[in-house]
């Protein structure tokens, strides 16, 4: 083979056909009502359980300040919830594509770099508000039933509690990390290589 | 410029550079797709003082860059070894092995050579990756060479 190959021609030969243009206007169409219905469908369901718990406080009007609070907190922790999950899309898109290629790695290493410290700490926050919000909550009905009945209500709360806050929280922010870390590394890979 | 316009002068040109990214035609037609989905939304941003490429290619090459966050340790398929042996007058095979080799290269690299490839001026090639143009010289110079000695390799 000889030494100077004509790269530009060989690459220039390679073709495929281009899609046509309503196929692409309608794939544009398709992701924006797809991203669209991710974020209307995770918020209809925790607004929904909002509203179902301030039903709750107009129906059966919780006498003790704990209850109120209990609600309070619960519906709060849905709100953040909703908040940083919303909050994510705008921040995803905020990026500036026009960037020069160095500055966009950057960019993008950064972004990840805040979703992780947002993540775990909004998990975190999360899961105190709302346990801590069911734990009050229920004061005031427990003092309703027997004593045995109390215990065993507040002891099956508090493993379920205990369970969420010692496994699935855990597991959940790893998970999370996890991922974020592997690609906040091949970033930095593709940085260093410029 | 209008987005018909640049649909139609530039779609060949983005689908080689995803194509030398990732070295698959299904991919890189996604990926080509969706950088003329940002360059849809962005259009009316565009400014005239810069050059329309530039900017253009900087919109396609970042969006390479975003496949990083998605790809799952791709795991690139192999040529059938005795390829060469078999259709050694059509060119088909070169094409292959080029966009292959290219896409074995470090990230940046695949798209300074596909831009190099494209024609396009060196001083614009540092202007889109954020590199020195007496890098890009020199990055150029060596991606070649070892394209070079990859063919070399292959052809024994």
């Amino acid at each position: 083979m000889e030494n100077n190959i004509d790269f530009k021609n060989i690459w220039q030969q390679q073709k495929v056909n281009e899609p046509n243009k309503d196929e692409l206007v309608k794939k544009l169409k398709k992701y924006k009502s797809s991203s669209l219905r991710k974020l209307i469908l995770s918020n209809v369901l925790l607004i929904a359980t909002s509203v179902l718990i301030i039903l709750i406080w107009i129906k059966f009007q919780p006498q003790f300040l704990t209850t109120k609070l209990g609600i309070v907190m619960v519906i709060l922790a849905m709100v953040i919830f909703l908040f940083s999950y919303n909050k994510q899309l705008p921040i995803f898109n905020k990026i500036d594509h026009i960037k020069s290629n160095q500055d966009y790695l950057n960019s993008l290493k950064k972004l990840k770099l805040k979703q992780k410290y947002l993540q775990t700490h909004i998990m975190n926050l999360y899961f105190i508000l709302l346990l801590a919000g069911i734990c009050l909550y229920m004061y005031e009905y427990a003092l309703r039933m027997t004593a045995s009945g109390a215990i065993i209500t507040y002891l099956v709360t508090l493993t379920w509690i205990a369970f969420n806050w010692f496994y699935i929280r855990p597991k959940t922010i790893k998970k999370q990390q996890l991922q974020l870390d592997e690609i906040i590394s091949r970033f930095e890979t593709a940085e260093k290589e410029c | 410029m209008d987005f018909d316009e640049i649909y139609k002068t530039y779609w060949q040109k983005i689908f080689r550079l995803c194509m030398g990214y990732v070295n698959n035609t299904d991919q890189a037609q996604d990926i080509a797709q969706e950088t003329f989905i940002i360059i849809w939304q962005q259009l009316p941003k565009f400014r005239h003082e810069s050059n329309i490429g530039t900017w253009i290619f900087r919109i396609a090459s970042n969006n390479c860059l975003r496949q990083i966050e998605k790809e799952k340790r791709i795991i690139k398929t192999e040529l059938p070894i005795n390829l060469e042996v078999e259709i050694q007058e059509s060119i088909e095979p070169q094409i292959q092995l080029l966009y292959k080799y290219i896409s074995e290269l470090p990230q940046i690299d695949r798209i300074i050579i596909s831009l190099e490839l494209e024609d396009t001026k060196q001083s614009e090639i540092a202007n889109i990756t954020g590199l020195s143009e007496a890098n890009i010289r020199v990055k150029i110079h060596r991606i070649k060479e070892r394209l070079t000695q990859k063919f070399k390799d292959n052809g024994k």
